[in-house]
């Protein structure tokens, strides 16, 4: 079942010339891992707007085409109604955090929501505990490492136990350590509560091994889609500024030069190995 | 950046830190109309000895000290200025009634200020927004001040990101006389409060993302309950308000030149 269809959008800011999603149609199934890649500027963040109605609630500007998430329909919902099914973590882990405690700040949404003391206090548990941070709770959101900082988004998120999470480049701050444990968390997230993720990410390396959606887009439109270990084979991909896998550019390497790995495509160095190590052995 | 670091809150426990921060706000004031009402100097001292157990019971002593000779130079001036008026006023003569009264001013002063430091000193930022919450003070304006604190120490560091970059081009912040060093920081304010700007529209976005104003009627994890302490100051508010105003209007305060009076009469 689909629980995103966008239909022929087009999206223009105010006051810009051409549009920044141009014509661009996507269907998204439930517990799907969906990883979007492209290069800077080519509509990747204004898409994750639309996903809970940022745009154009928030930005305004001129769209046209059908969004429908969650079965609710964007254009006729306010954000604060899409928040309930969409959570979006943003690049900047500093700047999506208000409160002058952890805790707080994973309560922010259900505070906005309503909700009573005693639910909410379990709902808040239950998220920190997923995102493993359950021990920062009374620190200060200041006080904590960018990583960390980040998972206090993702749990803030959380705590409003929606059906899709966006993360838009959620690991650009961070060293590459602090983002593989943010990609862990996410691939758990995605295995266990079954949550549909949606990662926009430059970094192939690390995130191609959990996808199993991949989205290329540039110039506001898709231009691939599909399977990770079809896709990233196919040529035409690494003209755009897409980051392939190492792992992926060295099997097509050996597989050129007629080294015998006829498996599947690797997406990780891990796997890559393991090929390597069966074929040297036989 | 030692200025902000009196701003960052630090997570203390004590049988003062934990009072109810809207009780303490109302003590605070009883003590601040208590040393409006009385002019003498005994009142006013013995107003300025009961703050402290709450300074010691709070362990804060040292701030305490530091904020008091902050006040020290406010205080002089007060002193001088009151002496200098009653030498002029009364015809090149001073008393030792109008010394007296100096001092009391001055006394009085120092009684709001304490009470004033031990109040902040002693309430943590997130107790305080807590209490305009929850005092039914319109969300926005506790959220505002709650956001206000959490980013003080987050543009602490940015504009000392921004004043090493500007450096690192040539620009010179500590030359010049002092129009010229105030101009020299120019070039520092105005990347500051673009970014914060630009940092504002994130938050608005991520506030947004996170159901902001989806009901009218937001709950909250916490709740600011009374317990104990409170009760009990509670009381001690409503007995100091109680003796100040019996004191102030059915008995009369003896000042020390009172006393001194009676003594050299006594002796001649």
């Amino acid at each position: 079942m689909a629980i995103i269809n966008i239909s022929n959008l087009v999206y223009t800011y105010p006051g810009a010339s051409k549009p920044s999603i141009d014509g661009l149609s996507l269907t998204v199934e439930k517990g799907e891992f969906v990883l979007i890649t492209g290069p800077s500027g080519c509509g990747k963040t204004s898409l994750c707007r639309t996903f809970n109605g940022l745009i154009p609630h928030f930005y305004h500007g001129e769209l046209s085409g059908q969004i429908i998430v969650a079965e609710q329909d964007i254009i006729s919902k306010q954000t604060f109604d899409m928040a309930k099914h969409v959570g979006l973590v943003f690049q900047n882990p500093e700047n999506q955090l208000f409160a002058l405690s952890v805790e707080k700040d994973v309560a922010f949404g259900l505070e906005n929501l309503g909700m009573n003391r005693e639910e909410m206090r379990k709902r808040v548990d239950w998220a920190l505990n997923l995102a493993d941070i359950y021990n920062l709770r009374e620190r200060s959101p200041h006080e904590v490492s960018g990583g960390q900082q980040q998972r206090v988004a993702i749990a803030a998120v959380l705590a409003m136990q929606p059906e899709i999470i966006v993360l838009d480049e959620p690991t650009s701050f961070l060293d590459p350590l602090s983002a593989e444990r943010i990609f862990e968390v996410i691939y758990k997230l995605n295995q266990e509560q079954g949550i549909t993720v949606i990662l926009v990410e430059h970094r192939l390396d690390l995130t191609a091994k959990y996808a199993n959606h991949l989205v290329v887009m540039d110039k506001g439109k898709i231009c691939f889609e599909g399977n990770p270990r079809n896709l990233l084979c196919n040529e035409e991909i690494s003209h755009i500024g897409v980051g392939i896998p190492k792992a992926t550019l060295l099997y097509k390497k050996l597989k050129t030069a007629g080294f015998n790995v006829n498996q599947q495509t690797p997406l990780s160095s891990d796997e890559l190995a393991d090929q390597l190590l069966k074929a040297l052995k036989t | 950046m030692s200025v902000f670091d009196g701003l960052k809150f630090r997570k203390v426990s004590s049988p003062i830190h934990n009072l109810d921060p809207r009780i303490k706000f109302i003590y605070v004031i009883a003590i601040f109309i208590s040393a409006i009402l009385f002019s003498q100097i005994l009142p006013l001292a013995i107003l300025f000895l009961m703050q402290l157990p709450f300074v010691f019971l709070a362990g804060v002593q040292k701030q305490w000290v530091k904020s008091l000779r902050g006040a020290a130079f406010l205080a002089t001036f007060i002193f001088v200025i009151n002496i200098v008026t009653k030498f002029f006023y009364n015809n090149w003569t001073i008393q030792f009634s109008d010394i007296e009264i100096a001092l009391s001013m001055t006394m009085r002063f120092v009684v709001l200020v304490e009470s004033f430091s031990v109040f902040f000193l002693t309430t943590s930022p997130d107790y305080l927004g807590l209490a305009l919450e929850q005092s039914r003070m319109p969300y926005e304006f506790a959220f505002a001040f709650t956001t206000a604190v959490r980013f003080v120490p987050v543009l602490a560091e940015e504009a000392q990101t921004i004043m090493d970059a500007q450096k690192a081009r040539g620009l010179e912040l500590e030359k010049g006389n002092l129009l010229k060093r105030i101009r020299n920081y120019i070039p520092i304010l105005v990347p500051l409060i673009v970014s914060a700007i630009r940092r504002s529209l994130e938050l608005a976005e991520a506030m947004e993302s996170r159901a902001w104003g989806a009901v009218k009627k937001r709950t909250n994890l916490y709740l600011l309950k009374l317990h104990k302490g409170d009760y009990i100051l509670i009381s001690i508010t409503a007995i100091i308000l109680i003796t100040t105003l019996y004191l102030r209007f059915f008995v009369t305060i003896p000042s020390i030149t009172y006393y001194i009076n009676l003594i050299s009469n006594f002796f001649s």
